[in-house]
């Protein structure tokens, strides 16, 4: 039977499997009864109201609240089951690109970078050198990588958070807002991005409020509301 | 410009080092001191101590040979630190001369007895083990009598178990304040990077991959904290052997290396332990706990 529901889960290919899931941060209930299947490869958008639960809906996903009842599997991990020591294993599965950037401010974008891939067990050193030039490279941001955080603008650091987010190859990657602080254009080509990240079999799921660019790049949109989740048609928005 | 802000920034890390390294070294310079003054009073004690003994009256007429065989005898015991002969002669002499009198002719013999000193070792030094002593030493076919100063004993006795309970506590109440500064002041150079190790944790490092630099760092501001200690230390002890005309005796060089080793590990394990927690407090909390 056991080995049957592998082979289910197989052919469905999910990398993100959310079954009757509830979620309490802080003993105020963020979901409840929450169903959610994404495949391999597959590019989602996930919008809502500020407050509605969409930046607690990805730090579930990268276990950072954890799931009260239910079943969540992630990239084959068991959220439910998932002590604290293996979630540091578990994150190098995800590519993070946080809200408000989360890079090291007491160094440069090349030593934030260094450090990730060494943090995971990167050791050579013209390998660490060459995956962190090609991922400048991808968010066009070549020139800052000895600045620090702090002399970058906005948007730049939010490149610099998206190319971190890179750097492993994750089977997922999750963005809250990756294109809050930028302009138009540049939200243009990081979602064109991300979108070619996603055809290559990555697992993209954004959080954002940027219709535009959901207009834009038309993709399977899911919406935060009442403790828990709808599919919308992105016509309809 | 970057080279000049990067500057600023290495400037800033290193000045909020040098202040965690100064106090630590202060701190590690009082047990230092401290210790040094613990293990110095203790000598200081024993040397008290082992002047005092007690004095043996030898019977009078008995042929030097025996006495000096009886001297022997008592310096092979252990509670012997050195033994001094007087012979009749001497105490007569001594006698004579603080009298200003010549008793001897007066009265046209010398009543006084040939007598041996006993200084004790420190351990024995007190009345209980003295009384055995001397119980046991007066039924010496060569022994008149047996004399020690009994009140004197007992109060130097107590004096020096309570000075040195007084500073015992004292120690041990400062090294709980040492203690409590150092973790301290390390704590909240750690608590000023929690985001930096939140972040760290989730980008995927683990917890010892993070820990590691911080360790590594702990470890030089031990080290760095407990040379400048010795230092200060040094100083210090010039200072007193220059102020107490030698009266207190701090040139003792294993003593003082003793110290200095002990500085060292506490210095080292300290900023150790201290960061190794505060580090695993902030890997632990979720986002909400770091803001609160």
């Amino acid at each position: 039977m056991e080995k049957y529901t592998n082979f289910q889960e197989k052919i469905n290919n999910n990398v993100i499997e959310i079954q009757n899931a509830s979620v309490y941060q802080n003993e105020h209930k963020v979901f409840e009864n929450l169903n959610l299947n994404i495949s391999k490869g597959e590019f989602v958008y996930l919008i809502g109201d500020t407050g509605s639960g969409k930046s607690s809906l990805l730090k579930t996903l990268y276990a950072e609240i954890r799931v009260s009842s239910g079943k969540i599997i992630i990239a084959d991990t068991n959220l439910n089951e998932i002590k604290h020591k293996a979630i540091a294993k578990f994150r190098r599965k995800l590519g993070i690109v946080f809200q408000d950037f989360q890079l090291l401010t007491d160094r440069t974008i090349y030593e934030n970078l260094k450090f990730v891939l060494k943090a995971t067990g990167w050791k050579k050193k013209e390998e660490i050198n060459e995956r962190i030039s090609e991922v400048l490279t991808s968010v066009h941001l070549e020139n800052v990588k000895d600045k620090t955080p702090h002399q970058l603008s906005g948007g730049e650091q939010q490149r610099a958070a998206i190319a971190r987010a890179l750097l492993n190859r994750p089977q997922i990657i999750l963005a809250d807002e990756p294109t809050g602080n930028l302009d138009p254009e540049k939200s243009d080509k990081i979602i064109q991005l991300l979108k070619e990240i996603s055809s290559r079999g990555t697992t993209v799921f954004i959080a954002t409020h940027d219709y535009l660019i959901i207009k834009k790049h038309k993709a399977r949109t899911i919406k935060c509301v009442d403790k828990g989740i709808i599919e919308v048609d992105i016509n309809t928005i | 410009m970057t080279k000049h802000k990067n500057k600023f920034l290495k400037r800033k890390i290193w000045s909020s080092s040098v202040s965690v390294v100064l106090s630590l070294s202060l701190v590690l310079f009082v047990v230092g001191l401290l210790s040094l003054v613990l293990l110095n009073s203790q000598k200081l004690s024993n040397y008290v101590k082992e002047n005092i003994g007690f004095t043996i009256m030898l019977k009078d007429s008995i042929p030097q040979v025996e006495e000096m065989t009886f001297r022997k005898e008592l310096e092979a015991e252990p509670y012997t630190k050195k033994t001094k002969y007087i012979s009749k002669q001497q105490a007569t002499e001594k006698l004579m001369k603080d009298l200003g009198e010549d008793f001897v002719s007066f009265l046209e013999y010398s009543p006084l007895l040939p007598s041996i000193d006993v200084k004790l070792n420190a351990d024995f030094a007190n009345t209980d083990s003295l009384e055995k002593i001397t119980i046991k030493l007066s039924k010496n076919p060569v022994v008149f009598e047996t004399y020690f100063q009994k009140d004197l004993l007992k109060k130097l006795n107590s004096n020096t178990k309570r000075l040195s309970f007084f500073l015992l506590i004292f120690s041990v109440l400062l090294f709980l304040i040492a203690f409590a500064l150092i973790n301290n002041t390390i704590r909240l150079s750690v608590y000023s990077k929690r985001f930096l190790i939140k972040t760290m944790g989730l980008v995927g490092a683990t917890n010892n991959f993070i820990q590691k630099p911080f360790i590594i760092k702990s470890i030089y501001q031990g080290v760095y904290s407990s040379i400048f200690a010795v230092f200060m230390l040094i100083g210090a002890i010039k200072l007193i052997q220059k102020e107490t005309l030698k009266i207190l005796d701090v040139s003792d060089l294993k003593l003082i290396g003793i110290v200095f080793v002990l500085m060292f590990l506490i210095g080292i394990l300290l900023s150790m332990a201290s960061t190794f927690f505060a580090v695993k407090k902030y890997i632990k909390l979720t986002d909400d706990q770091l803001y609160n």
